[in-house]
């Protein structure tokens, strides 16, 4: 098939090189807000995916249907309502999750991933590729969540998933739980330092620096 | 300041020359516990900033002596040295060195290290500043201030709005050591601080008034946290207050020249 390495790279390239949070910073509002466990984020991670390759295969799909005018409400009615049944089947079979996500599940409605990726990919692309894309932007996402979730956990709690990992000092261990992980800022802390890895293992993705210190004369001496 | 024999270093050796009476009066009460915390922060921060220097070619500054310094006095006690390591690391290398180095920072790394442990162990018990420590600040005060590394402006600010503090009747007998410390150590610091002379006075006046603010209405506190408390805010403003000051002085200067 002519067009598989073309759906790979569709498929690959979001997960680290094209990221959606470490390079164009999109849908970091949720990624701040779940993470406290790894647990969440998980459920977030796949919430999200999945509403993200279903609203892109349906939206490729009566593409050609769309008016241009009122693209955005058709794409927001048909990713709202996703989320909907999602939000009704996590408060169906994973209650005690939902409740901790509260409002973030429903609020992937207006999550920038989805919107951005309907409306620059999906929109013009037929669904096969549109579904790949949302697969691969998904990962990206679920990738990310999963790593700051993870270390927030075990750092904040001395926990990942629920079970102890590091035995903290309440249960006669080493570990000192670090309460700021559990605090939205650890979050942009984690976040932060991940972008500056990830930039100086790929230095392309750096974006250009906006000015230029003066040259000074050092004092000899 | 590259002119001649005042280059950044300068300004971080006469800060450290400074400090040095703090730093003997500490040491001498706190005895081989104390060497033990300023030897461990001095290894810290002197690991990130040759690290620094070897990836980013930053050569390292003596600033970071006068940091360590301050960890080792202001921080929590009882922490064990995961915490400690975590905490100065990330004050040492996201306030100061990721900016560039000494000098280009905007926040003083010891100031961010005790806010973050801070907010990261709340139950650490913050430590006490005791009396002669609390004198020694002063000495600290006048020296900076006439080797022109500290300034004036901000310390009499800040002890005018305490001292108007103080006469109206807020009890401050027994944080004031502490108060005196973070001044000098946190407050001072010649870059984090503002740098126009109304802004500096506005500098030490807002710590002073928030300092004694919290004095007065954060009953659950200790002496250090507040102080800390109102040195990250009052350095994390201290841009603004530049900013008016300039303001300020090109709305004058407009106005007399038309």
């Amino acid at each position: 098939m002519a067009a598989s390495p073309r759906l790979w790279t569709t498929l690959t390239e979001p997960l680290i090189r094209q990221n959606p949070i470490t390079l164009q910073i999109l849908g970091i509002c949720s990624a701040l807000a779940v993470t406290t466990a790894l647990d969440t984020a998980l459920t977030m991670a796949a919430s999200l995916t999945v509403v993200l390759v279903l609203s892109a295969g349906i939206i490729s799909m009566i593409r050609k249907m769309i008016p241009g005018t009122i693209r955005l409400i058709v794409q927001i009615t048909i990713v709202a309502s996703l989320v909907i049944v999602i939000d009704q089947i996590l408060q169906a079979y994973f209650f005690d999750i939902s409740r901790r996500l509260s409002v973030f599940v429903s609020l992937i409605t207006t999550n920038c991933l989805v919107l951005g990726r309907t409306e620059s990919f999906a929109r013009n692309n037929p669904p096969l590729a549109s579904m790949v894309d949302a697969l691969g932007n998904g990962l990206g996402y679920s990738l990310i969540l999963v790593v700051i979730g993870a270390l927030r956990e075990v750092l904040g709690r001395g926990k990942l998933f629920g079970f102890e990992v590091l035995p903290t000092v309440d249960q006669g261990g080493w570990f000192t739980p670090f309460n700021l992980m559990l605090l939205a800022p650890s979050a942009f802390f984690m976040l932060g330092g991940l972008v500056w890895a990830v930039r100086s293992a790929l230095p392309e993705q750096a974006e250009p620096i906006e000015h230029t210190p003066p040259e000074v004369e050092e004092p000899s001496r | 300041m590259i002119k001649g024999l005042w280059d950044r270093e300068t300004v971080a050796l006469m800060w450290l020359v400074a400090v040095f009476p703090l730093a003997i009066v500490w040491i001498h009460h706190g005895g081989l516990d104390a060497v033990g915390r300023l030897i461990f922060f001095l290894a810290v921060a002197g690991f990130w900033h040759v690290i620094f220097m070897l990836v980013r070619a930053q050569p390292p500054s003596w600033a970071g002596v006068v940091t360590a310094l301050a960890l080792a006095i202001l921080a929590q006690q009882e922490l064990g040295l995961v915490p400690l390591l975590i905490g100065t690391s990330f004050g040492v290398v996201i306030a100061e060195l990721v900016f560039g180095g000494w000098g280009r920072n905007v926040l003083n790394p010891a100031t961010v290290t005790l806010a973050f442990l801070g907010f990261g162990f709340p139950s650490a018990p913050w430590p006490d500043i005791i009396v002669p420590v609390g004198w020694a600040a002063i000495p600290v005060a006048l020296i900076g201030i006439l080797a022109g590394v500290m300034s004036l402006r901000i310390v009499a600010g800040a002890v005018l709005v305490l001292g108007i503090a103080w006469m109206m009747g807020l009890d401050m007998s027994e944080t004031y050591p502490a108060l005196l410390v973070g001044l000098v150590l946190l407050v001072c610091d010649p870059v984090a601080s503002a740098s126009t002379a109304l802004g500096r006075w506005l500098n030490g006046i807002l710590f002073g008034g928030l300092a004694a603010m919290f004095l007065a209405y954060w009953s659950e506190a200790a002496a250090v946290q507040i102080v800390v408390s109102a040195a990250l805010l009052a350095s994390l403003v201290a841009p603004i207050l530049d900013e008016i000051a300039i303001a300020l002085w090109l709305a004058r200067r407009r106005r007399r020249l038309g």
